[in-house]
Parts: structure tokens; sequence; C-alpha cells
């Protein structure tokens, strides 16, 4: 098909920053008027506290060091530090920001975030027939959970760390075992 | 002569470089070798030379020549090579500031797409600077910017418009903020 892109997959586990990827990052520090997130990549991205929607000098948002934050990138390139915004071109947050209270970080290969961000992924088609429960994907290969109690959020976290490994078949016969449950 | 040494009466001499007068007699301003030398107009002159060629210093409005180190989105920071078309012995540090980077549409600048680290650019000193001694540099003429960038393939590339290089083997275009070069600086 005309205008299509090419891009070669490899396994890759150590993230690099790109300009316009959406990703999880662990506050870590606040300097002044800049957050410092860690996001996994060789430096840490600057945050700005204006780069949230509605966010004004007098109306700052309530971020806190060890907060998560869910953004994409505004300048990614390998001369300078990487800079973060919650919010897209037109000002508005389209799902970014502070990620919630609870739930569950953890890290898995950038090649398994690729492919749960695919359209019609059958893992999270078949996960949400499971339990219900939240999610957030970073390009940068952190994954974030919420359901409803410990168990259940814990009882996804492993699937979707094994789904690295798991064939189809192996999948649909470990959720079997818990959708009896 | 050691620092603040009284060197002579102000009748015999007058004072040069590295010399000040107080109360009707010369003393020294610095610690090195003592040079008397007799002018045609009467007195001699009297001077304290600290090494054997004396440094030359960027003074404002100075053009030099400079290789970028870092950037960032508010400034580059440049090493001082060259001042005019003399080298340094020992390089200075430079920043320039992202509104001085073009005399036009200042808001507009974006400094990766003027400088990248390993360019050379031409600059103007604007003033020397802050505590830290870091002069203060611009390239808001047409004259000053860019003049030696490589590309992502390492090769030098060739500027084909104020605001654009390209590569010459991979035909892939850059932005930087070149600099037009006087034709007769230009060898072929």
């Amino acid at each position: 098909a005309a205008g299509g892109a090419y891009w070669v997959d490899s396994q890759q586990k150590r993230y690099v920053p790109v300009k316009g990827d959406h990703v999880i990052g662990i506050v870590t520090a606040k300097a002044g008027d800049v957050f410092k997130l860690d996001v996994g990549g060789s430096e840490q991205a600057s945050l700005s506290y204006l780069a949230f929607e509605g966010a004004t000098k007098r109306n700052r948002p309530n971020v806190q060091v060890g907060d998560l934050i869910y953004g994409q990138f505004l300048v990614a390139n390998k001369d300078m530090e990487p800079e973060m915004v919650c919010i897209d071109s037109s000002g508005r947050s389209s799902g970014m920001g502070i990620i919630g209270q609870d739930g569950f970080l953890f890290k898995v290969s950038l090649g398994l975030i690729r492919k749960l961000l695919a359209p019609k992924c059958e893992i999270i088609q078949e996960l949400s027939q499971l339990y219900p429960f939240e999610l957030v994907l970073g390009m940068n290969g952190r994954i974030w959970v919420k359901a409803k109690t410990v168990q259940q959020t814990l009882i996804i976290v492993n699937i979707l760390e094994a789904c690295e490994y798991m064939t189809a078949e192996q999948r649909k016969q470990a959720l079997a075992k818990f959708s009896g449950n | 002569p050691p620092l603040g040494e009284r060197l002579c009466s102000a009748e015999e001499a007058t004072a040069g470089s590295g010399t000040y007068t107080r109360h009707g007699f010369i003393f020294s301003s610095l610690a090195g070798c003592l040079e008397k030398r007799s002018e045609d107009s009467g007195l001699p002159v009297v001077s304290v030379v600290r090494d054997a060629e004396s440094q030359l210093l960027p003074d404002v409005g100075a053009v030099v020549t400079c290789k970028v180190c870092s950037i960032n989105s508010r400034f580059a920071k440049v090493h001082i090579l060259y001042v005019g078309s003399t080298p340094l012995k020992s390089t200075f540090r430079g920043t320039i500031r992202r509104e001085d980077i073009r005399a036009t549409e200042k808001d507009k600048v974006e400094v990766y797409k003027s400088f990248r680290p390993g360019d050379i650019v031409l600059a103007k000193v604007i003033s020397l600077g802050d505590a830290q001694s870091n002069y203060l540099l611009s390239t808001a003429e047409n004259e000053l910017g860019v003049v030696v960038a490589r590309s992502e393939a390492g090769v030098q590339m060739v500027p084909i418009s104020w605001c654009e290089m390209q590569c010459p083997r991979t035909h892939t275009k850059d932005f930087r903020k070149v600099a037009r070069v006087q034709p007769q600086f230009l060898q072929t």
C-alpha cells in the first residue's frame, strides 16, 4: 500500500526517548518551576508545572516526589535534556497527567508494549473479560495496573509479565484457570 | 618585581602596562618581569610583563571563533578558540543566549535548530560576562553563525541557505543558523 511506514522490530529493554512518545515517569525532584522525572533513559526528563491542563501560576498541580506521571515528550534528541508535557498541542490533557493512588507499576520489554498497543490486542481483550481493571502503558516499558483488590491486581501483573514468553495457547489455558475462581 | 613594589619616581619614567601611578611614584600591579623601554620623546616607559607573550583577551565587539560544547533550550555553551585570527593558548568559556542568536523573530528561535554540539561558530562578544567568567556572545548578524558543521554521518555539511545545511553524502538537510562568510575569506 502506498504511504506506508517501514520499521525494524527488535528486542530491546533499554528505552531511548523519542519525541511524541507517551511514557510513564516517576517524579524524583522538584526544582523550582520544573519537576525532574525518571523515564528509564540516560537522562532525567524535565516537566514544567505549567504543562498540565488548567495550570496557571496561581493554580499549581499537586505533584509530590514519588508520584507517577503519564505524559509525552515535547523535546527528545541526543544533544539536549528531554522535556515532557502533560497536554497535547491544543492544550487538552487527553488522558495524560498524574496517575492516581494505589495500583502497581512494573517493567516489561519494549517489544511487549508495542504488541499491547497494537489495535485489537488479544491479550487485553481476554484480560478484560477476566476482571475489570485500569491500565496505563508507557512506551518506556512501564505498565501501571489497578484492579478492585490487590489479589486481582497481582494476577493481572503476573499474566502480563508472562505474556512475553507464553504462546497464545498457554495464555488461554492460564486465563481459563483464573476465570474459574 | 613582586606585586605592589614601588618601581621608581614618576619624574624618571612614564607608567606603561602592568603599572600604575600613586603619590608621584610608579608601582607595579602585576607580579612579573620589569621592562624599561626608552621612548624618543623624552622619558622611558616602564612596564611589567607577566609572561613572555601577553595573552590576547577577547574584547567587547571582537569577532571570535568558537566551538559549541553543549546546548540547552535557553542557551548554548561554547569554548572560544580564536580571537580574530590569533589562536588562544587556553580556551575561554562563552554563552550564546537564545535571544542573541538571531536579530529578527527572536521568540521563534529554537536553539536545537541553530546550533549543535561540535559546530564551529563565528560570534561577537557583547559582554565580558558574569562572575563565572562566561563571555556573553551574539550571532545576531548575517556574517555570524555556524561556519563548519558535521552531519550525523560524520561528513562536513554544505550550507544551502541562511537556515539550512545539507550533508553531501546522505543529502539530509539539517537546520543551523548559517554565517554568510565574506567572499574574500572563502578558499577554493
